[in-house]
């Protein structure tokens, strides 16, 4: 049996990080496939309520135009 | 306290940066709000194109307003031709530093730089794919004839 692959985890203790914010565009960057879709929370290392944060922030990012839907 | 993020076009802000500015600052003051910072946030290249437009100037205030003027304020933003897009959230409170960098605008030394065109940077891209295209023809029109 193949052994499963493990794929790279962005960070894993992002909950320290400071608050989510829609106009912080760099940081929201990385949470995103180079396609501009959101990582899942498995590979961005986000807890529950982290990711709901961040998936608000960046739909906001993304209504002013600040982030791409499709890159 | 709510923090509205608007965007506005750049024509207008070509025009006169404190016309501009005066524009969402008289429309917020038109529905009762008390205005505790009001600044530009940043010109920046949209990531998609907002009314045909490619660029455009950000604007965020942090403010107080009855709740029942909200739907007839958001009613005006969607009306202003001027507006391309707004953010309207409710948030906890002002954050830190935003009014000493409104009042920052307010001095006498504070100058915005106008705004790039539109499509400055498509036009040089577009050109410099359309010159290496040029020359890659040339070149495989130059094969042919050796050919």
């Amino acid at each position: 049996m193949a052994p499963r692959k493990v794929r790279a985890v962005i960070g894993s203790k992002h909950c320290d990080d400071p608050k989510i914010d829609y106009k912080k565009i760099d940081y929201l960057e990385k949470f995103l496939t180079p396609q501009g879709q959101i990582l899942s929370r498995r590979r961005s290392g986000f807890c529950t309520q982290c990711q709901r944060q961040l998936k608000q922030a960046i739909k906001r990012a993304r209504h002013v135009g600040l982030l791409p839907f499709v890159a | 306290m709510y923090e509205a993020m608007v965007l506005l076009d750049n024509d207008v802000v070509r025009e006169g940066y404190e016309a501009a500015k005066s524009t969402l600052v008289d429309t917020l003051q038109k529905y009762e709000a008390t205005v505790h910072a009001c600044r530009r946030w940043d010109e920046r290249r949209l990531s998609y194109p907002i009314r045909r437009k490619n660029r455009a100037t950000y604007f965020i205030s942090y403010f107080e307003m009855p709740g029942d003027k909200i739907p007839s304020f958001r009613r005006e933003l969607e009306f202003n031709e001027n507006v391309l897009r707004y953010l309207l959230l409710a948030v906890d409170g002002l954050p830190e530093g935003e009014v000493d960098q409104a009042k920052a605008e307010e001095g006498a030394d504070f100058s915005v730089p106008p705004p790039p065109e539109d499509d400055a940077i498509e036009m040089d891209e577009e050109a410099g794919e359309t010159s290496d295209l040029d020359t890659d023809d040339d070149d495989m029109i130059l094969d042919d004839k050796e050919d």
